[in-house]
């Protein structure tokens, strides 16, 4: 059986040891996941991933990461390998310039200075900004603080990729240019998580969704088998993705055969479409 | 419609500025120098070669555009008029010196004396300013913070500016914001409703910076921030020809200075 490079067992949390915004959490987190998490606003996704890099520490339940089991003291190695982009840019952005910026997570690392401008630049250059260097990010746009919060995560080269909501207040074209990276980082073996709101995404791009639910995971599972479950839906404030929605819609008026993988793109959809006829 | 507040425009300028790509510790040391001499110097001749030299190279090497350059001159301008009229004017019960004005029960007088003491403490003041606004409009102020850095001033106070730097934006943002919703509402219609809405966005505004500031200490330490802030930071090269006519201009001021006097000496 393959090693989980996150392992999670009866994770709980509070923000004040009154009321639990985490409760009993059990996962395990495999290289190379593209996993999608949802869950409506205030279900517990954001604490979720503040514990998993080690900025908030559990209460009980323990955190492993490979084969080491994670406390106090070794809190870093955890946020070394595990990098969060938030969702908000701002709250993230902390130097006066982009490069400095970006040097902040490779800096803390300890690394060497030669080493720490290589992986900046690389960062940099991944994320499309050579050239913005020396721009403070008070006169970016929003798309190009979030490629800055990106690339500072990148820049640390973590295992694990949390990104926190990316896809709210981007623009198509900049949406699309996070899903380019995303592909990136899939292809260089990353695994991410991604907590989203858009269902439509998350069923394209996800291997595995999580559905946080009041501080619970109440499914964990492929999209298809989430997204066919009502209960789940209901419960955590879902809604099922439009294109399962016209998939069914056409098994149901005979212009579609039913096959067992379900159509994850348009493309796909119209792939099965052109072979039916 | 309202404009950039003044804060926003010179560093937006400074960010724009050909200077920029001067070496920082160049133009730190050269403005502080200048700054120097022009007190120390007192001379007037003096003082007005530094308002033109460093004026050139604000408005002409640096490209701000010379209205603009007028008025950011104008905030420093008043609280030196201000300043410098008790100089050249005095009070008296008599009437007396060049000119006077009678006001009954005191007069106000100046003398030719008086005036040209207040005039040259007026030039002597633009001279210090126009040096230090040469530096604030071409150096944005992460380049001057990494100048304070190498200067070894302790890291508390510059990662304190750093991050008072970043954070004003951010909140002039939010501020922004909550004043365009609470216009939009009619917050500002009279003069009493917009005492009370600016009390009530100011309180906001203090919430929400509180709450940035831990979302802030979170981002930071999920980049493994350990107490202390560490940036990369790379100044550019200075070039000779800098130095040089920076020296030159020096040398010449100082000329100027030694030139000037030596003539007073010999009409005195």
């Amino acid at each position: 059986m393959k090693q989980p490079i996150l392992k999670i067992t009866d994770l709980s949390y509070s923000y004040d040891n009154h009321e639990k915004i985490l409760k009993d959490v059990n996962l395990d987190i495999f290289e190379r996941e593209k996993i999608a998490v949802l869950g409506a606003n205030g279900s517990g996704k954001s604490t979720f991933f503040l514990n998993i890099n080690g900025v908030l520490i559990h209460e009980t339940g323990d955190i492993y990461y490979r084969d080491t089991k994670i406390d106090k003291k070794n809190r870093n190695e955890l946020r070394k390998r595990v990098g969060i982009v938030f969702q908000d840019a701002d709250n993230q952005i902390i130097a006066s310039t982009v490069l400095a910026e970006v040097s902040f997570g490779p800096m803390n690392l300890k690394l060497s200075k030669e080493k720490v401008k290589e992986q900046v630049y690389e960062a940099l250059d991944y994320m499309n900004l050579i050239g913005f260097e020396e721009r403070p990010p008070h006169y970016l746009s929003g798309g190009e603080k979030k490629r800055v919060s990106i690339a500072d995560i990148i820049a640390m080269k973590p295992e694990v990729i949390i990104f926190d909501e990316p896809t709210a207040s981007l623009d198509p074209l900049n949406q699309q240019m996070l899903e380019e990276v995303l592909k990136k980082l899939e292809k260089e073996g990353k695994t991410v998580l991604i907590s989203t709101h858009d269902v439509d995404f998350a069923y394209r791009w996800a291997e595995r969704i999580l559905v946080f639910s009041k501080g619970e995971i109440i499914a964990d599972a492929p999209p298809d088998e989430i997204f066919q479950n009502d209960e789940i839906i209901k419960a955590a404030n879902l809604k099922r993705p439009v294109l399962l929605d016209i998939y069914e819609m056409l098994v149901n008026k005979k212009f579609l055969k039913a096959e067992n993988s379900y159509p994850k793109t348009i493309d796909e959809l119209y792939g099965l479409l052109s072979k039916s006829n | 419609m309202r404009k950039h507040p003044r804060g926003y425009s010179i560093d937006y300028y400074a960010y724009l500025s050909p200077l920029r790509m001067w070496n920082a510790s160049f133009k730190v040391l050269l403005s502080v120098s200048i700054l120097l001499i022009c007190i120390i110097a007192d001379n007037i001749y003096v003082s007005a070669a530094i308002i033109l030299g460093m004026g050139y190279l604000t408005v002409r090497k640096g490209n701000v555009h010379f209205q603009d350059y007028l008025a950011l001159l104008r905030v420093p301008l008043a609280f030196i008029i201000l300043g410098s009229l008790p100089i050249g004017v005095s009070i008296s019960k008599h009437a007396t010196g060049d000119y006077f004005m009678n006001f009954h029960y005191f007069y106000f007088y100046v003398t030719s004396e008086s005036i040209l003491t207040a005039v040259r403490v007026i030039v002597k003041a633009f001279g210090a300013i126009s040096g230090m606004y040469m530096l604030t409009l071409s150096t944005p102020v992460n380049d001057i913070i990494m100048v304070l850095c190498k200067s070894h001033v302790p890291k508390l106070i510059t990662e304190l500016m750093s991050m008072i730097y970043r954070y004003i934006f951010i909140l002039m943002d939010v501020q922004y914001r909550i004043r365009n919703s609470a216009e939009s509402r009619l917050g500002y219609r009279d003069f009493k409703t917009a005492c009370f809405t600016f009390g009530n966005s100011m309180s906001s505004l203090l919430i929400i910076s509180l709450k940035k500031a831990g979302m802030y200490y979170d981002a930071m330490e999920a980049r493994c921030y350990e107490g202390e802030m560490h940036f990369l930071k790379e100044d550019k090269p200075v070039e000779t020809r800098q130095i040089l006519m920076g020296a030159l201009f020096i040398i010449i001021i100082i000329l100027i200075k030694l030139f000037t006097e030596m003539e007073e000496g010999i009409v005195v």
